[in-house]
């Protein structure tokens, strides 16, 4: 008798321990959701740009150095 | 010249004498403590035959051959838990325990489980069963490393700060619904808590047992020690030795429960995570574990501060050092701590064998939970889930992550789903932590 009642117990504990572990994670699941989106609205920039920004710009102006190098380059031996 | 050598000589005397009349006092003190013991250290002339004789008395040869010996067991809380260990505890049972040791050696050095939680394990069970030695009592090198950290819940609590330090949130916070498939793999303890109690634990044994399905070493040493305190040395190996089994005991169910096309099920990659989200996150746990569930911010709390330490990203510092030197320092003693469980007086009794069933039940249920969650989630998202990263929903940190990106190999080539599986994994450490808060809140 002792041992079915024990049984029912442990059944308890298992809905009670799911439920909360269930519970706790879509809190989370949820939480993490909104966070995204306020972070995506109030920070827009930081995460794609401030890595991206300055090493697209150094690649740019060395490819613009670079072009104006070779046009000047074609320039002069157009003018030979 | 010779004054010179005199008052050196002198000097040399009288220092010899105070060291003479301390060490005389302090015999006294101690004779005065242990009559008993005293009177033994009187020596008497024994013949050549007598010293070979008494000498053969205190080898491991004769201690592991004779079995009326007296020895006891040795125990960190000192020498009033000590017992007598009946003959094969003392014999047979040894030589068993040392066979096992070195079956965990070749495991950890030519399969390669686990060798950094295997090593020191199997190496504190060795130093555990030598005969006389007492190195599992209370002034014993493996008494003192158990009452250092693992008696009152400290050392777990460091590695949970470790692994925090380590763990890289992103791919859950890329994918936060995985997060769920970490709670789904929970079922493995409270289902095994169930069969449990059937077997006959009673309930607070039964909870303890159970949290070795969330394959979470620190987890089950926090809960162990508060309910079932006893229990603890065959919950701990159990519990580690399945964390070091994960790539044996996995995939046979992961590949059970999955067809060949679901595991070859290509998901997209991950979005990338604003720096914030990463920094928030362990705060975010933190508040929600301390409205939900303070019983669970020990553990909690510690793996929070090691994230957010890492995550600050101005105390690399220290982040560093809980990541690598401290949590390996811990590493060892915990290692050894629980090696020392490993003595047969302890190891081998009948508890162990259903500790250790119970353990793989509880570990395989919360494996096919997680993957049959995923499979369920599959059907019902837009976006592809491969089922097998439900597998990663226990929380042994990171390889059963390694195992489903390794099965998922398998079925296809080049589909590589390690990050999609951290997201579960973690999330997993998270679940288990909050289902050892619910069972303590059970039982205060």
């Amino acid at each position: 008798m002792a041992d079915v009642n024990n049984v029912v117990e442990a059944l308890k504990f298992m809905v009670l321990g799911m439920g909360v572990v269930y519970l706790f994670l879509y809190i989370l699941v949820v939480l993490v959701k909104v966070q995204a989106s306020l972070i995506a609205k109030y920070f827009p920039e930081n995460i794609p740009k401030i890595p991206t920004p300055p090493v697209g710009q150094t690649i740019d102006e060395d490819e613009n150095r670079r072009v104006a190098a070779i046009i000047a380059a074609v320039s002069e031996f157009r003018k030979k | 010249m010779k004054i010179k050598q005199i008052f050196i000589s002198l000097l040399f005397a009288m220092v010899a004498m105070t060291s003479m009349s301390y060490a005389t006092e302090h015999q006294d003190t101690t004779s005065v403590a242990t009559e008993e013991s005293s009177t033994k250290r009187v020596y008497e002339p024994k013949s050549l035959s007598e010293l070979a004789s008494s000498f053969w008395q205190t080898t491991g040869i004769n201690a592991l051959l004779d079995t009326h010996d007296g020895e006891t067991t040795a125990d960190p809380r000192g020498s009033a838990y000590e017992t007598e260990l009946n003959w094969f505890q003392s014999s047979l049972g040894r030589i068993i325990m040392i066979l096992i040791v070195f079956l965990l050696f070749y495991l950890a050095i030519a399969k390669g489980f686990e060798p950094l939680l295997l090593i020191p394990i199997a190496f504190g069970g060795l130093l555990a069963n030598i005969p006389l030695a007492n190195m599992g009592g209370e002034h014993g090198m493996l008494g003192i490393i158990y009452n250092m950290g693992i008696a009152n819940e400290f050392f777990p609590l460091l590695i949970f700060m470790g692994v925090g330090a380590m763990t890289d949130f992103g791919p859950l916070l890329a994918n936060p619904k995985t997060a769920l498939l970490g709670g789904a793999a929970q079922f493995g303890i409270f289902g095994s808590l169930v069969g449990a109690v059937m077997i006959g634990f009673d309930l607070q044994s039964a909870s303890a047992i159970s949290i070795i399905g969330g394959a979470d070493g620190p987890t089950s040493i926090f809960i162990a020690n508060r309910l079932a305190p006893e229990m603890l040395g065959a919950i701990a190996v159990a519990a580690y030795s399945y964390m070091a089994l994960v790539p044996v005991i996995q995939p046979p169910i992961m590949k059970a429960l999955t067809t060949k096309e679901e595991r070859r099920i290509v998901m997209k990659t991950l979005r990338p995570v604003h720096r914030l989200e990463k920094l928030i996150f362990p705060i975010l746990v933190l508040v929600l574990s301390i409205l939900v569930l303070p019983e669970s911010t020990p553990l909690i709390g510690a793996f929070a501060f090691g994230n957010f330490a890492k995550e600050s990203g101005v105390i690399d510092r220290l982040s560093d050092t809980m990541q690598n030197a401290l949590i390996n320092v811990v590493t060892i003693f915990l290692g050894m701590g629980v090696g020392s469980k490993l003595a047969a007086d302890k190891f081998l009794v009948l508890e162990t064998m259903g500790i250790m069933i119970i353990g793989l039940l509880a570990f395989s249920a919360g494996t096919a939970a997680g993957v049959i969650m995923a499979k369920i989630m599959n059907k019902f998202s837009d976006e592809p889930i491969n089922p097998l990263i439900g597998a990663a929903g226990v929380s042994a940190v990171p390889m059963s992550a390694r195992v489903v990106s390794k099965v998922g190999s398998e079925a296809k080539p080049g589909n590589i789903l390690l990050m999609h599986a951290m997201g579960p994994n973690v999330a997993g450490v998270i679940g288990s932590a909050v289902a050892a808060g619910v069972l303590l809140s059970i039982f205060k």
